[in-house]
């Protein structure tokens, strides 16, 4: 491999077909004159400009279109020279940082000397060892194509947002199933907003035996075993659900919190005294009758019980992740979007009270497709107030449209399977921790379960892993029709 | 070429359906490089050929000769003798240039495959690249008379096709006369005189195949009579696709042995590597003196 240009943070090397070089690889090109060398990965790689490779071509095919048959004899063997130059590609790298005594630094701003540098493959071992990528909890995300193990500390995804984005089944859940049974592992609570019933097989391997998170595993299915009654549920928390998921107006919430009052302190909070109440109550006739259809709702939506013994206590389940690690699974699968949204008004009220009084240290948040149930208004809550109270999320989408562009500024960890998708590319190479580049010429060829890693855990060097396979029991598997013979 | 009165006797051609092999040659040659004793030099012949509408080819090269002021006449008279088994005229000339060497080597590759056409094709038209005059320091008389005479032997018809003339008539370029009839027709040139040691050993013709106003030099084989000479251009209109008035196959032999740049940059990797030659890149000097107005240093 040959220095050729450098254009800015772009190093251009030419390289021949003997020496094989892909997309994503790193190469260190050392100028020991200097005592240095630059650290750079491999984004695009092109056919050389070679003069006369077009002549080439079209004398290959002068005949009507096709081939003309003959025989060379070319007694000197110049044949494969030329096949040798013809195939020399120029690849594209971005200079991630430079190495001088063994210690890496951002800048890019020397110029290493053309003639004299040489140019060698960086393995990935020896790249996460110049750049410390490890840690006390350490998590093997998988392979690289090196044949070598990628551990990323879960250390630095405390404390941090993070994304898994690519398109359908490419292998988000299954990373995040990956990294939620890490963090378990690691004594972590863990909340999931499991929106197609997917990750309650978390605790059972896929021969159906219980695995070391059986215990760990609190699978919360709304209206079935996840129910709240009213006594158990803050004010503030219930006219979180009644404004942002039912909207309700400010005059009928402030009528619903005297009713709310009144029946505290008869120590009648039920739902059989609260539908008594409210047409009785001395109001507006329209307050009235906003504040019974959202009662109705409430009702209908078979979350809220009367019944104790019935009702679930998030607060137990969350406890005893606390103690142990554990993952309370939200199964939000068969559940109507404004149902959907009461619970997770619910539960993420919940959490902050939980976490504002200290009952709990700090949680990971994994949300999927989390637009399809999260108002407005949280999506800037969770990225600012709710991280300090210590909610960590981790949002997993095939839409990357529909997560905000400031998430994506503020994401900490991206970890991106393949798009192929040009928008969905733009969208996610909004990302502060990654240049547009890197994002659109890897994440377009990385094959399926291949994930292109970006930010704090790999300490901004972009790498891509094959995400290693987890013995959990699949769930949440699309209903076909032509999968049976029946 | 006493021109003044002269008027070109125009004929008439109808493609005469006769199937017939078409065969070609043509060949190349380009400097690679300049060493510190000579320079690198690269020849490739191809000959081409269309039976029953299909075109194949045979090429052959590149052969890379290091050629120095010490060693041209010996590689000359070597590839000579290893071609024809003799030299015809090389003990005898003046060697040339040694910018020169190329097209010299070339010639002789081009005079080897003309040989072999003419021994193994039979009974078809051979296309020559160029004119059928001899004499001139790199065609020798008696090679051409041989090669001429073989391929009569084999019932071939040796037509030559100069894509440039220096012939000109009432002081217009000979292509450039064009009658107002219908083509294909062929323009006789008859009274083309030449002074020793220059011998023309065709008669000669203005092609014009085509509507495109394309017309060229032909020469054709003098020893065969005048009118299977006419037949055999009738033949070709019928066996060869003749667009812009010029042979399919004689495009195709040039286009198969003519070097691109790929190939050059290959051709030098190959005498580094393998023979350690060094290139040296000596500084354009038109370049280097006059700036955007030096046009470069052209070889022929």
């Amino acid at each position: 491999m040959k220095l050729y240009k450098k254009e800015g943070n772009i190093l251009q090397i030419l390289s021949f077909p003997n020496e094989t070089v892909e997309k994503g690889d790193y190469l260190l090109v050392e100028d020991a004159e200097a005592g240095k060398g630059l650290v750079v990965q491999v984004i695009d790689v092109q056919f050389a400009s070679v003069p006369g490779v077009l002549e080439e071509l079209l004398r290959s095919l002068p005949d009507g279109g096709e081939v003309i048959q003959g025989e060379d004899f070319d007694p000197l063997e110049i044949a494969p020279h030329i096949a040798y130059i013809q195939d020399a590609s120029l690849v594209i790298c971005k200079i991630r940082a430079t190495v001088e005594n063994g210690s890496l630094s951002p800048s890019s701003s020397w110029l290493p000397s053309r003639s004299q540098s040489t140019i060698r493959k960086l393995t990935i071992p020896t790249l996460l060892k110049l750049a410390n990528v490890d840690g006390k909890l350490p998590i093997v995300l998988g392979g690289t194509k090196d044949s070598s193990l990628l551990t990323i500390d879960a250390s630095l995804l405390d404390g941090r947002l993070n994304i898994i984005t690519g398109k359908k089944e490419t292998g988000k859940s299954h990373l995040s199933k990956l990294l939620m049974a890490n963090l378990v592992g690691f004594k972590a609570t863990v909340v999931v907003f499991d929106l197609n019933g997917e990750y309650s097989g978390l605790g059972v391997t896929s021969d159906g035996k219980r695995n070391a998170y059986y215990d760990k595993t609190h699978v919360l299915t709304p209206s079935q075993n996840f129910k709240v009654a009213l006594k158990q549920l803050n004010l503030h928390v219930l006219l979180g659900i009644l404004i942002h998921a039912l909207h309700l107006p400010g005059t009928s919430a402030r009528e619903f919190r005297r009713i709310w009052q009144t029946l505290k302190e008869k120590d009648k909070l039920t739902l059989h005294e609260l539908g008594e109440t409210i047409p009785l109550w001395q109001c507006n006739q329209h307050v009235r009758d906003a504040l019974f259809s959202r009662y109705h709702s409430l009702i209908n939506s078979g979350f809220f019980t009367d019944n104790s013994a019935e009702a679930t206590l998030l607060e137990d389940c969350l406890f005893r992740a606390k103690e142990h690690g554990g993952a309370v699974i939200v199964n939000l699968r068969n559940t109507s979007t404004i149902d959907r949204q009461i619970v997770v008004e619910y539960v993420l009220g919940k959490l902050v009270e939980m976490l504002t009084n200290w009952k709990l240290k700090a949680t990971f948040l994994f949300a999927e497709e989390a637009h399809l149930y999260l108002r407005e208004t949280y999506w800037d809550d969770i990225v600012t107030r709710m991280r300090h109270f210590g909610i960590f999320t981790t949002f997993i989408t095939n839409q990357p449209d529909t997560i905000r562009e400031n998430i994506y500024r503020q994401a900490d960890n991206i970890f991106l399977f393949n798009f192929t998708n040009e928008h969905d590319l733009d969208v996610v190479s909004r990302a502060a921790r990654v240049d547009a580049e890197t994002v659109r010429s890897i994440a377009r060829d990385l094959p399926p379960h291949y994930c292109l890693t970006l930010g704090k855990v790999v300490k901004d060097f972009p790498m891509v892993v094959k995400i290693r396979a987890l013995d959990i029991k699949t769930m949440g598997e699309t209903r076909l029709f032509f999968n049976d013979s029946n | 070429m006493n021109s003044a009165y002269f008027r070109p006797q125009s004929i008439a051609l109808r493609p005469r359906r006769e199937p017939c092999i078409v065969a070609a040659v043509d060949t190349s040659s380009i400097k690679i490089g300049e060493t510190p004793t000579g320079m690198l030099v690269a020849v490739r012949g191809a000959n081409v050929w269309k039976e029953n509408k299909d075109y194949r080819y045979s090429r052959l090269g590149p052969f890379i000769f290091h050629i120095t002021e010490e060693n041209k006449r010996d590689v000359y008279t070597m590839l000579q003798r290893a071609y024809f088994g003799s030299s015809y005229d090389g003990s005898h000339m003046n060697f040339p240039n040694i910018m020169q060497m190329p097209m010299r080597i070339a010639g002789l590759l081009e005079r080897w495959l003309q040989t072999m056409l003419s021994k193994s094709v039979s009974k078809g038209l051979i296309l020559f690249d160029g004119s059928l005059t001899s004499g001139t320091g790199d065609t020798s008389i008696q090679l051409m008379k041989e090669i001429l005479a073989t391929a009569r032997k084999k019932e071939n018809v040796v037509l030559a096709f100069s894509k440039m003339t220096s012939l000109r008539l009432n002081g217009r370029l000979i292509t450039d006369v064009l009658p107002k009839i219908r083509p294909p027709y062929l323009l006789e040139m008859s009274g083309v005189r030449t002074k020793p040691p220059i011998l023309l050993l065709g008669d000669i013709y203005v092609a014009r195949f085509s509507k495109e106003k394309y017309a060229f030099r032909l020469d054709i084989d003098r020893e065969t009579p005048y009118h299977q000479q006419l037949a055999a251009a009738e033949r070709l209109l019928w066996n060869e696709s003749l667009s812009q008035s010029y042979p399919e196959t004689l495009r195709l032999a040039h286009i198969l042995c003519t070097f691109t740049a790929n190939e050059v940059i290959a051709m030098q990797h190959f005498a580094v590597r393998r023979y350690g030659h060094q290139i040296i890149n000596r500084p354009d000097m038109h370049r280097v003196l006059f700036g955007p107005f030096g046009k470069g240093e052209i070889y022929s």
